[in-house]
């Protein structure tokens, strides 16, 4: 019991120690704090100091929270600019001389407070004083009187004779003390109780196991319970170090790829270098080091999209160059031509007036000469009706308009005109319908076509785009000639028969032929599911699954449109999808 | 000033057509004694122009009796014509020629009607693999146009051999129906030398020209002559459109001295048919993509040939057993 006290004693004693001992640390951190937020800097986490260029150290919490000037921070003592790298205010050197003076108070402190956090560890127990005389350091227990004691005092307390029967022994040996029941406080705790129900209070000593609230429990002795949990806890300190390893070895790995994407400089040993004599030696030892500067991944990024975007912009002013020669193509060409249509109207009306004159003086002549000119005045007559005639001609089929008339492609080709002509072939397994969609998008009539030997090709105009269709016809033998029709081919569409079934794997393995085809690369793949009003006809999203399209048409525009030839249901979608993908943006609608 | 001489020559035609003509008749008519009919029949020989003139003046007529006469049955034609010399006075005793004539022109005028119907609803009826009757047809074809090979199956890649596109011919009938299959079956049996001419030339195009190992050689490139079965269904599609366009009236009508039928159809199919069979080998065209090209400067030959009134598409085939009216 006065043991117990006494280490209680000491306790108290080294808690005012420790109060004391983290005071003065704390006067002397004082002055290590962050001159913005008068924080006290911290080993790690927010308040680590960090070095500005200028010198000064600010708290990293306080530089998060400077604003940011492009990618530089100021100083806010004294104005100056940092710049800052990838990593932000991270990239900033940590103060170390001000990180180690810290360190080292915070041990000093630590050290002074240890003693008392360890008194009641095993570590206090090594310097456990004597009871008889604070000034003594014990080193024995007495186990009768439950005291400690240091050599001296055990004799000087137990010299009489009673007392120096007392079983004294040496400090390492002394017993566990037991701890008494709370209930029976005259015997102590022996047993631990196992049921469930018990758990918040397990210990007991033998009259609870017998009599008590434990009667009839199961229950385990003590000492074997305390051993098994702590054989258990040593299994978890195990653990806990394998973990700590890995955590650090993760933190490890996360500063190398730190390192990776920041770059910087890299330390590469010459190790051609060793085998070489001394002369070489001394030239070796200024190369032995070649420190080089390897770029981050950051920095590759950055070099990559920057390549992309300049080759971007090259790209863009190639075509903006073709662009407007192909302006200036057109405009030169309709100035030379209506220069040439002015210089023949000029000619033309030197001739009339010449041919007026010449019918003045005619009229002026006398009867004779007339009439012997009257063949010559004829046939000016007719040339001239003649002229006219072209003129008017002329002037009915060209129409006076100064306006030019730009649209744009997707691929940023420019074109002249009110209509935009693109070429499109029409491909599929025979009957499927090429040629009534055709006549359809034509005429808009629907008629039940005989087989087409060779091929039909009709103009559609839709909006602002003039569709040259060549349809093509689909008998096997034909199908080897398909591909003369591909050159200059903007957009293939493919006909299918959705209600043939047996028929849509010899479709799938032409589209796979078709799709391989060199010159069909860029070429846009509109499929047109056709016959969907016929009763069992297999849906657009069955038929993709079917063909596999996703798959088979991966990385090129394409759309599969469900349609009905018969009625011209989804003909004009198609369209759409067609010219929404050839023609940029906007354009469409201004038409 | 264009447009108005347009529209001043447009009011004349009209006025002529409205009043001179009839006054023009009615004094002609005056003067000779003879209505325009008598005149008619009494000018021209039996034929196409006859018949034309005959419709013309018909269809133009104020009176309903001759208007209506053009639309009649052709069990009416006698009746009719017996109404037309009672209308217009004329003794069927005293003018025995041109009770003869008229009926004639207007059995071939109802008869063209006739024809165009039964030809239309042959088209139009699509052919049906449960109909025996089609399914023996098309067998009958195969037989005649491969006599020594037979069929492996109804549906079986023999068929583009002769011709068509896919394993099943039923798909080729789409658009002219059964019609198509008539007419390739009618040359086929009737005409059975210059088929299987044209067929054996389809096979190997350009077979004068080229020796059979070049044919070998360039028969990826140069691909197919052309193919049998679907020319045929393409020819058909022409003589139909032509008849139905009324050009083919001026043949009908030098070829048929009464009722023109099927037969005079098909025979013009068979004739159309060798005609182009000789074309498409005088145009020597270098693959089978100029089809349509060739078909097209073909169908203008014909059109162009079928203006002349006295013109026949003259069938010198064995398949013609006809005799021209007039020629």
């Amino acid at each position: 019991m006065a043991a117990a006290v006494g280490i209680n004693k000491q306790g108290a004693a080294m808690e005012s120690g420790t109060r004391y001992g983290r005071g003065t640390a704390g006067n002397t951190v004082k002055v290590l704090e962050c001159g913005v937020c008068e924080d006290v800097f911290s080993l790690q986490g927010d308040k680590v100091p960090r070095l500005l260029l200028c010198g000064h150290t600010v708290c990293h919490d306080c530089l998060t929270r400077l604003p940011l000037h492009g990618r530089a921070v100021r100083c806010p003592f004294d104005r100056q600019v940092t710049e800052l790298g990838d990593s932000g205010v991270w990239g900033l050197k940590k103060n170390f001389a001000l990180l180690e003076l810290l360190e080292r108070l915070q041990n000093g402190a630590s050290n002074q407070s240890g003693i008392a956090e360890d008194a009641l560890t095993e570590m206090g127990e090594r310097i456990i004083r004597c009871d008889e005389d604070e000034s003594h350091t014990a080193s024995m227990y007495c186990t009768v009187c439950a005291t400690h004691l240091c050599a001296e005092c055990s004799l000087l307390t137990h010299s009489t004779r009673t007392l120096a029967k007392h079983r004294r022994v040496p400090l390492e040996d002394k017993p566990h003390e037991r701890t008494l029941c709370l209930h029976h406080q005259v015997h102590a705790i022996e047993f631990v109780c196992l049921e469930d129900a018990c758990l918040p209070g397990p210990l007991m000593c033998c009259v609870c196991k017998e009599y008590g609230k434990h009667q009839g429990h199961k229950h385990a002795v003590l000492e074997a319970e305390a051993n098994q949990i702590r054989a258990s806890i040593l299994d978890m300190a195990h653990c806990i170090r394998t973990f700590t390893e890995e955590v650090a070895e993760y933190s490890r790995k996360l500063a190398g790829i730190v390192q990776q994407i920041e770059g910087g400089e890299q330390v590469v040993e010459d190790s051609i270098g060793l085998s070489h004599t001394e002369h070489l030696c001394h030239h070796r030892s200024l190369r032995v080091v070649v420190s080089c500067q390897v770029p981050g991944t950051a920095e590759s990024a950055r070099s990559c999209v920057r390549a992309y975007f300049a080759e971007l912009h090259e790209t863009l002013c190639r075509q903006e160059e073709m662009a407007l020669s192909v302006v200036d193509a057109h405009v030169r060409e309709r100035l030379i031509w209506l220069r040439q249509q002015q210089e023949d109207m000029t000619i033309l009306l030197s001739q009339v007036s010449t041919a007026c004159l010449h019918c003045e003086k005619t009229l002026q002549q006398d009867d004779c000469r007339v009439v012997l000119s009257k063949q010559e005045i004829n046939r000016l007559l007719e040339t001239l009706q003649k002229q006219q005639q072209q003129f008017t001609e002329l002037a009915d089929h060209v129409q006076l308009d100064a306006g030019i008339p730009v649209t744009f492609t997707k691929d940023n080709r420019v074109h002249i005109g009110p209509k935009m002509e693109i070429r499109v072939v029409t491909l599929g397994l025979d009957g499927a319908g090429k040629t009534t969609i055709l006549f359809k998008l034509k005429h808009d009539e629907f008629m039940q076509p005989i087989p087409t030997i060779g091929f039909n090709v009709e103009t559609v105009e839709y909006k602002n785009l003039k569709f040259t269709i060549w349809d093509v016809g689909g008998k096997h033998k034909l199908r080897p000639l398909w591909k003369h029709y591909y050159l200059n081919t903007q957009a293939v569409v493919f006909v299918i028969d959705s209600c043939h079934r047996d028929r849509l794997m010899e479709s799938h393995s032409e589209l796979a032929k078709l799709l391989t085809e060199k010159e069909l690369r860029d070429a846009l793949l509109l499929i047109f599911a056709n016959k969907q009003d016929v009763a069992g006809a297999v849906s657009v999203e069955e038929m993709t699954e079917l063909l596999s399209l996703h798959k088979l048409c991966c990385g090129r525009s394409w759309h599969i449109q469900g349609c009905d030839a018969r009625s011209g249901v989804g003909l004009h979608e198609g369209l759409d999808w067609l010219s929404r993908q050839l023609v940029a943006a906007g354009v469409l609608d201004v038409a | 000033m264009k447009h108005f001489l347009r529209a001043l020559t447009q009011f004349f035609t009209f006025l002529y057509c409205k009043f001179l003509w009839r006054t023009l008749k009615f004094v002609t008519r005056k003067l000779t004694g003879r209505c325009e009919l008598q005149r008619i029949c009494h000018n021209h020989k039996p034929g196409a122009k006859r018949t034309f003139k005959i419709e013309h003046s018909l269809k133009s007529s104020k009176n309903e009796v001759l208007q209506s006469a053009v639309a009649a049955s052709p069990d009416a034609v006698e009746r009719i014509v017996d109404e037309i010399l009672d209308l217009k006075k004329i003794s069927p005793d005293v003018n025995l020629q041109l009770g003869i004539s008229l009926q004639a022109s207007l059995f071939q005028i109802v008869g063209y009607r006739g024809l165009v119907a039964e030809v239309e609803k042959l088209r139009r009826e699509p052919y049906d693999c449960e109909n025996t009757d089609h399914e023996d047809m098309l067998l009958r074809l195969w037989k005649s146009l491969s006599p020594e090979v037979p069929l492996t199956g109804r549906i079986s890649k023999q068929w583009s051999d002769i011709g068509f596109q896919g394993s099943d011919p039923k798909t080729d009938f789409r658009g002219m129906g059964l019609l198509g299959l008539h007419n390739l079956l009618y040359f086929a049996e009737h005409d059975k030398a210059t088929a299987l001419q044209v067929l054996h030339d389809s096979q190997q195009p350009k077979h004068s020209k080229m020796s059979k190992a070049d044919w070998e050689k360039n028969s990826f490139d140069k691909a197919i002559g052309f193919s049998f079965a679907i020319v045929g269904i393409n020819i058909t599609e022409l003589v139909y459109s032509l008849l139905v366009s009324g050009a083919l009236k001026t043949h009908v009508y030098n070829v048929a001295p009464e009722m023109p039928s099927l037969v005079h159809f098909q025979q013009t199919f068979c004739y159309l048919m060798q005609e182009f069979h000789k074309f498409w080998i005088d145009e020597n065209p270098c693959d089978i993509m100029e089809f349509n090209r060739i078909r097209e400067k073909f169908l203008r030959g014909v059109t162009k040939q079928l203006k002349n009134p006295n013109m026949a598409l003259c069938p010198h085939s064995p398949a013609s057993d006809l005799h021209l009216i007039n020629l």
